[in-house]
């Protein structure tokens, strides 16, 4: 079943064309790496799938809707999460508070709704609260967080706060994944817990679209990618066909050695 | 700190705040329980709105200024009774808090805290010129106390105190829940990471605006019980001075904390009656030189204000007993 889908996306900052007419299909339940060159906007259109941008022209379809014109919120919503290539966790919250606060449900309860909820709700103080408390360690113990748990988020190391967005995430039970470099600044023993955890998300059912330069990481666990260049889709396929397109080799590996 | 030594500290302080206009009997004294009171309710609207969301507001006094001079003119020319001019005070205030939230939907930081300096001064300016309604400078007097109730007078230091401490109970209960639920959770979020919040669903807009509305809310209940205490105000409630008066009471308390604006309302209230007397024998203005210096000291050397410090401090005991 298609699950998303862009369609002739085009983006321009001013007269430089970030992406120009990129369209592609993403199928419920699959991996697919997007890779290409710095610069060949590969985070530009992960942001207009997220709703921080809006396309220029073009459309994108989720579940057989057009969500390009809704907001980044309305979108997560709808059940498509995101993390950042830079962290952007709440550094001054605890683990455990950056996962609750995921937790909420946005579609019910707008502002004044948790404002009724801060006085008249069965338990009223968040943290107090077991069942949501439960689940939330849950999610922190599937990336291994769990003995972070009370730690200040700033306290973490990169590692970790890596894992900590992808589990704040996981907390909104997003529908699609979209990882900007989840494994950009990890050592290799970390790349290859990372990619374990990718994995498990992906046998939950939850599809993911991945932007990684780490070449073992997309390798592994992409079962598609797509290959942009200076805003352009230029290939499209299996790992390997994309590996051996000498499209793909002159762009994106040029003519230095392979990463 | 275990759970019953915690509910003793409690119950002491209640029992302090409760029996503590009846130890000191000095009416002045009184009078500044009072002033700090009111000061705990507007430091701690300020430290939600900005300690706690993070939306940078140096035009607070705005809302002090509107719940004071509505609840004033309320009962001076339709003569609603005061106690109902306390919360449409805040109402009205609310309203206010709402439109200036509007701005904060495309300004942050520096940019923010000039356009909301700005709204402060502009509702100044009017209390200063409409002067058929205001008296302008000369500022609204004869404005009448809280009636009384069951043989009660709230006209006196001493039952104003309680007036007073009943209200700032009320406010801090209120932040405490607001703050320690799913919707202070969402507030830090969009202090924390406004696109990392957008990412999980916070619609931040409207979680700025609501949040602009409920702190201008208790800034604008805190003008009109300044406003019935006092029973004279001035345009000088609009001034940026007293902006300032929260944000350094809030910082050098503790930003983001709820007893932070607690502990520097009384303190800085204290500080500055006592400075009054150095000043009147050396003839320079040294409170607003003191006051920077605090604020300086504290964001260089002390960040989390008293209560960061406070808490680091037990912490490392608690550790060190461990340890031991």
């Amino acid at each position: 079943m298609r699950l998303l889908q862009t369609q002739k996306v085009t983006k321009y900052f001013g007269g430089l064309c970030a992406l120009k007419e990129v369209s592609f299909n993403l199928e419920q339940g699959e991996v697919m790496g997007l890779i290409g060159p710095n610069g060949a906007g590969k985070t530009t259109l992960i942001n207009i799938i997220s709703g921080a941008f809006h396309p220029s022209q073009g459309k994108v379809v989720y579940h057989g809707r057009d969500i390009s014109r809704l907001k980044a919120h309305q979108i997560n919503v709808l059940g498509i999460a995101r993390t950042f290539q830079v962290v952007r966790i709440f550094k001054r919250l605890t683990v455990l508070e950056n996962v609750l606060t995921a937790m909420v449900d946005r579609s019910k309860e707008g502002p004044w709704k948790l404002v009724w909820g801060s006085f008249f709700k069965r338990v009223c103080a968040f943290k107090q609260d077991p069942e949501a408390c439960a689940t939330a360690e849950g999610l922190l113990a599937s990336v291994g967080l769990l003995r972070y748990r009370d730690e200040q988020a700033e306290n973490l190391p990169y590692a970790m706060a890596k894992r900590l967005e992808i589990a704040r995430a996981l907390a909104t039970r997003p529908k699609l994944l979209l990882l900007d470099e989840p494994s950009s600044g990890l050592n290799p023993a970390e790349q290859n817990e990372q990619i374990k955890i990718i994995r498990q998300i992906n046998e939950q059912g939850v599809t993911i679209l991945i932007i990684e330069h780490v070449m073992k990481v997309i390798m592994d666990i992409s079962h598609r990618l797509i290959v942009l260049h200076y805003g352009e889709k230029i290939a499209e396929g299996t790992p390997k066909e994309v590996y051996s397109d000498p499209l793909v080799v002159e762009a994106y590996l040029g003519g230095e050695a392979h990463a | 700190m275990t759970g019953g030594s915690k509910k003793l500290l409690w119950a002491f302080g209640a029992a302090l705040a409760l029996a503590l206009p009846w130890l000191i009997s000095d009416r002045y004294i009184q009078h500044l329980l009072v002033t700090s009171l009111i000061f705990v309710i507007f430091a701690s609207s300020w430290n939600l709105l900005t300690g706690y969301a993070g939306q940078f507001n140096l035009g607070h006094a705005a809302f002090f200024g509107i719940g004071a001079y509505a609840s004033a003119l309320l009962a001076l020319k339709l003569g609603v009774p005061p106690w109902i001019g306390l919360f449409l005070g805040g109402l009205l205030a609310a309203a206010a808090g709402f439109l200036l939230g509007i701005p904060s939907l495309r300004l942050s930081g520096p940019y923010l805290a000039i356009t909301t300096i700005g709204f402060a001064e502009i509702l100044r300016l009017v209390a200063m010129n409409w002067v058929q309604l205001t008296r302008g400078s000369l500022g609204l007097y004869g404005i009448p106390p809280l009636p009384g109730f069951w043989g009660l007078e709230f006209t006196s230091e001493l039952t104003f105190y309680y007036v007073a401490l009943a209200g700032a109970a009320l406010a801090l209960f209120c932040f405490r829940r607001l703050t320690r639920s799913e919707f202070g959770l969402s507030l830090q979020a969009l202090r924390e990471d406004e696109p990392g919040a957008e990412s999980i669903g916070v619609d931040t807009n409207r979680f700025k605006l609501t949040v602009f509305t409920i702190s201008a809310f208790f800034g604008g209940f805190s003008g009109a019980l300044l406003a019935h205490y006092q029973r004279l105000i001035s345009p000088d409630l609009l001034s940026l001075h007293e902006t300032f008066q929260a944000l350094t009471m809030t910082i050098i308390g503790g930003l983001g904390t709820l007893t932070g604006p607690v502990v520097g309302a009384v303190l800085l209230t204290f500080l500055s009656e006592g400075l009054r007397f150095v000043e009147d024998a050396v003839k320079i203005d040294v409170r607003l030189i003191i006051y920077g210096a605090l604020l300086i000291v504290t964001i260089l050397f002390m960040r989390g204000g008293i209560v960061g410090l406070w808490e680091r401090l037990s912490a490392g005991r608690g550790r060190d007993q461990e340890e031991g």
